[in-house]
């Protein structure tokens, strides 16, 4: 009685995430190729103007279109998370997997350099880090995707300890297959149901980092668009242009959200619970 | 309450699964019909699959999800156990119906001492003050044989061996003295002389506590002096139910006369002849004092357990070479050591080419995320480098279909195998690497009775066919005595007697041999 719940469940989780998570996405795929008006032409004539036909989410105080900014934002939120992730999980199975395949001594030391990153709080480390290399949008992907690489390197370490000991992991070392044939094709794939939730709830955390980065400045740089930039620009306004906060913070809440929900329902249909 | 003849009566019980698209699939239990009759122990077998751990997880409550009963009725000293509420049907749980899992390494909580695991039923039912239980669990151990149940009280389950720890399991179950034990496959992960104490056991405990045990198993011939009455189970049927004298002597089924020469694993009806060896030429195989263990020294300070105390082997070609000796004697630390899986003292040297390996348990020896063909193509691979596409497929087929499958299985993945199958796909890729021995580590012991049957016979062919050399390391002395031409006994990680099979068989002179035979006789008779 409890799969079927469960699986209900977690079909509901994934419904409901991957329709928000839809509605950023798309904005993401269209901005590549047509957003209503340029997102970076200034119009004086057109400031602060409220939602209307013309622009559907309004105006911000350089009279720039809300809507194509906010689609332009997606775009490269979309990417700061997606690229940051693909860092992260390439640093991870690098560290991670023969740390917990080798263990003792290679343990001790790759998962000493990982805790040492985990010990400070992880924004203060990537700001830090934009803050000596330099603002930039590569910087910081490449800076979050250090900043995660430790608590992907710990998904893949206890995922490694737990299928090393199986017999067909023992049968391809009677074998004699190598030790980096072992790690990647034989003990990998059996780490993707661990993997997959925590991909997607590294998308959402990374999301957040990002956002909070911009906001402080030391994001995405001006006139480029993201979600956390445009919320610290349209403070200044929020009493008397509040469309110009609601949209992009709508469309971050609906990715954030989207990605907990789908994760949440991997973690519901993935792991087996109860008894089979 | 009135007597009844029968403690549980199972009055046409029928059982499926259904699902949505299958609404009326083929029952997995299929008309079951039998009565239990107070104070008799009564076997239930089967091959896997055949419905038999389903029948006791319906008398006891525990059907996994998914199933629906579709007719009759299970009636519990006269109550009708399916129209009960859950609530009062828990409570009657362990009280009045206990159960023994076959696995005893995982039905006790790693993290709690066994004292807290025994206490925790005691609490579930009631008993609320400490000293009461205390006493209670500790006169309970003394029962099921611990002569220190103060000492083991206060251990962890994995300070334990198996054998006791369906010990603690038993103690667990009696605890409650319920009137009906089921009791599924106790015995299966055990060795046999551990087995033969926990059958005595528990028929000591029938009469004690005027128990009725209700006995699961796969093995006919296990039953022999512990049944009294015995059902054969088939896809779901009860096909076969008498005495187990008559059963075992007269089966008037013909799948139960089936099931016996299965279980007795006779070789000569399956066409198996004992190898011939040349013990004049050179071994394959040579081991010189293998030495090995674990240490929790640190700087040299701490205790130093030597499991392996040196060992020393020779295995000679076209050899099966048979490896006996009670759980914890150093077997699987010893090829362990000598697959180079353990760091050891002393040499193994292997002449030629490379060695095998079959392991135990079927169900982990694949890998569960890549399918037949992957396995094959891997293992070739190993063994050699240079093959063409066409050479490739050519070897990886003929070494399926000599492990007795064909091109069918090649896109398939492990869970869509059954345990006889997977076990035959390990053997595949043994094969494919073209080795000159293969050690095969208890490769029946998860298996019923026919599968057995099946993958000894192709051990057999592979060995006369191909000349591979095995270690075959098993606690079925039976199956050493008709193909083994050598055994080897190993106790507390020494070699204690090796030589003939014939010889150390029939007079063995360490007494290690001597106490697996007498379980061997106990269990499954002369």
């Amino acid at each position: 009685m409890n799969k079927n719940v469960d699986t209900a469940r977690a079909k509901r989780f994934y419904t409901v995430g991957i329709i928000l998570l839809a509605v950023v996405v798309a904005a993401f795929l269209i901005s590549l190729f047509w957003t209503p008006y340029d997102p970076y032409a200034t119009d004086a004539a057109s400031k602060l103007l409220p939602p209307s036909s013309a622009h559907p989410f309004g105006t911000d105080n350089f009279g720039r279109d809300v809507l194509s900014r906010v689609m332009c934002a997606a775009k490269f939120t979309v990417f700061i998370s997606v690229s940051g992730v693909a860092i992260a999980l390439f640093l991870g199975t690098l560290t991670g997997l023969p740390a917990g395949y080798f263990g003792g001594f290679a343990d001790r030391s790759i998962m000493l350099v990982n805790n040492s990153i985990m010990c400070f709080p992880g924004i203060l480390l990537a700001l830090v880090a934009v803050a000596v290399f330099g603002a930039s949008m590569y910087n910081v992907v490449w800076a979050l995707g250090l900043v995660f690489a430790p608590t992907f390197a710990r998904v893949y370490r206890a995922g490694t300890i737990e299928v090393k000991e199986y017999d067909y992991i023992t049968h391809a070392r009677v074998m004699g297959v190598n030790p980096v044939r072992i790690m990647l094709l034989h003990i990998l794939p059996n780490l993707v149901p661990q993997l997959l939730p925590a991909t997607v709830i590294g998308l959402a955390n990374m999301t957040l980092f990002e956002s909070g980065m911009s906001y402080l400045g030391l994001g995405v740089q001006p006139p480029d668009a993201s979600f956390g930039k445009m919320l610290a620009e349209s403070q200044a306004y929020i009493r008397v242009a509040p469309w110009l906060v609601i949209f992009p913070s709508m469309m971050l809440v609906f990715y954030i959200l989207g990605l907990y929900f789908i994760s949440e329902g991997m973690r519901v249909s993935l792991t087996k619970g109860g008894g089979s | 309450m009135a007597r009844h003849i029968h403690v549980l009566k199972v009055h046409h019980l029928t059982l499926s699964f259904p699902k949505r698209k299958d609404p009326n699939p083929r029952p997995v239990l299929d008309d079951v019909d039998f009565g239990i009759r107070d104070g008799e122990i009564l076997g239930l077998i089967g091959n896997s699959g055949s419905g038999k751990t389903m029948t006791s997880l319906a008398i006891a409550g525990l059907l996994p999800e998914g199933a629906a009963i579709t007719g009759g009725s299970i009636k519990f000293r006269g109550q009708d156990l399916l129209t009960m509420k859950p609530r009062d049907r828990r409570k009657m749980l362990g009280s009045e119906i206990g159960m023994i899992f076959q696995e005893p390494s995982t039905a006790l909580d790693p993290l709690m001492k066994i004292g807290k695991n025994l206490d925790e039923v005691l609490v579930a039912h009631g008993v609320t003050d400490p000293n009461e239980r205390r006493e209670k669990i500790l006169s309970t151990m003394k029962t099921v044989g611990f002569d220190d149940p103060a000492a083991i009280y206060g251990r962890y389950p994995h300070q334990l061996s198996g054998g006791q720890r369906q010990r603690v399991l038993i103690a667990g179950a009696a605890l409650l003295a319920p009137k009906l034990l089921i009791c599924d496959e106790p015995t299966s992960s055990l060795d046999t002389v551990t087995t033969v104490q926990i059958l005595d056991l528990l028929k000591s405990l029938c009469r004690k506590l005027q128990m009725t045990i209700l006995f699961i198993s796969h093995d006919l011939s296990a039953v022999r002096n512990f049944c009294d009455r015995v059902m054969v189970m088939k896809d779901g049927k009860i096909i076969d139910k008498d005495t187990t004298s008559d059963i075992l002597t007269n089966p008037k089924n013909a799948y139960t006369a089936e099931l016996l020469t299965n279980a007795k694993l006779d070789t000569r009806m399956l066409g198996i002849e004992r190898a011939h060896v040349d013990y004049s030429s050179s071994p394959v195989l040579t081991a010189k004092g293998i030495e090995a263990g674990y240490s929790d020294k640190i700087f040299g300070k701490g205790s130093d357990n030597k499991v392996l105390k040196g060992v020393d082997l020779e295995i000679y070609p076209h050899e099966i070479l048979g490896l006996i000796g009670s759980s914890g004697c150093g077997k699987t630390t010893l090829i362990r050591s000598l697959l180079g899986l353990l760091p050891h003292t002393g040499t193994a040297s292997v002449v030629g080419r490379r060695i095998g390996a079959v392991f135990q348990d079927p169900v982990s020896c694949l890998n569960p995320a890549h399918t037949v063909k992957w396995h094959l193509n891997e293992a070739l691979r190993v063994a050699e480098r240079k093959l063409s596409r066409e050479e490739r497929m050519s070897r990886i087929s003929a070494a399926l279909s000599e492990a007795g499958l064909n091109d069918e299985f090649l896109g398939r993945k492990p869970h869509q195998l059954s345990g006889g199958q997977r076990q035959r796909v390990a053997i595949a890729m043994c094969l494919i690497t073209n080795p000159g021995i293969i050690i095969a580590d208890e490769p029946f012991s998860s298996l019923d009775a026919s599968s057995s049957a099946e993958i000894l016979k192709l051990l057999t062919d592979i060995n006369r066919e191909r000349g591979t050399s095995f270690l075959l390391v098993t606690h079925n002395i039976h199956i050493i005595r008709q193909i083994a031409p050598r055994v080897v006994v190993m106790d507390d990680g020494k070699i204690c007697e090796s030589g003939l099979t014939t010889e150390v068989l029939s007079s063995p002179k360490a007494s290690a041999t001597v106490r697996l035979l007498d379980a061997e006789t106990k269990l499954h008779g002369a």
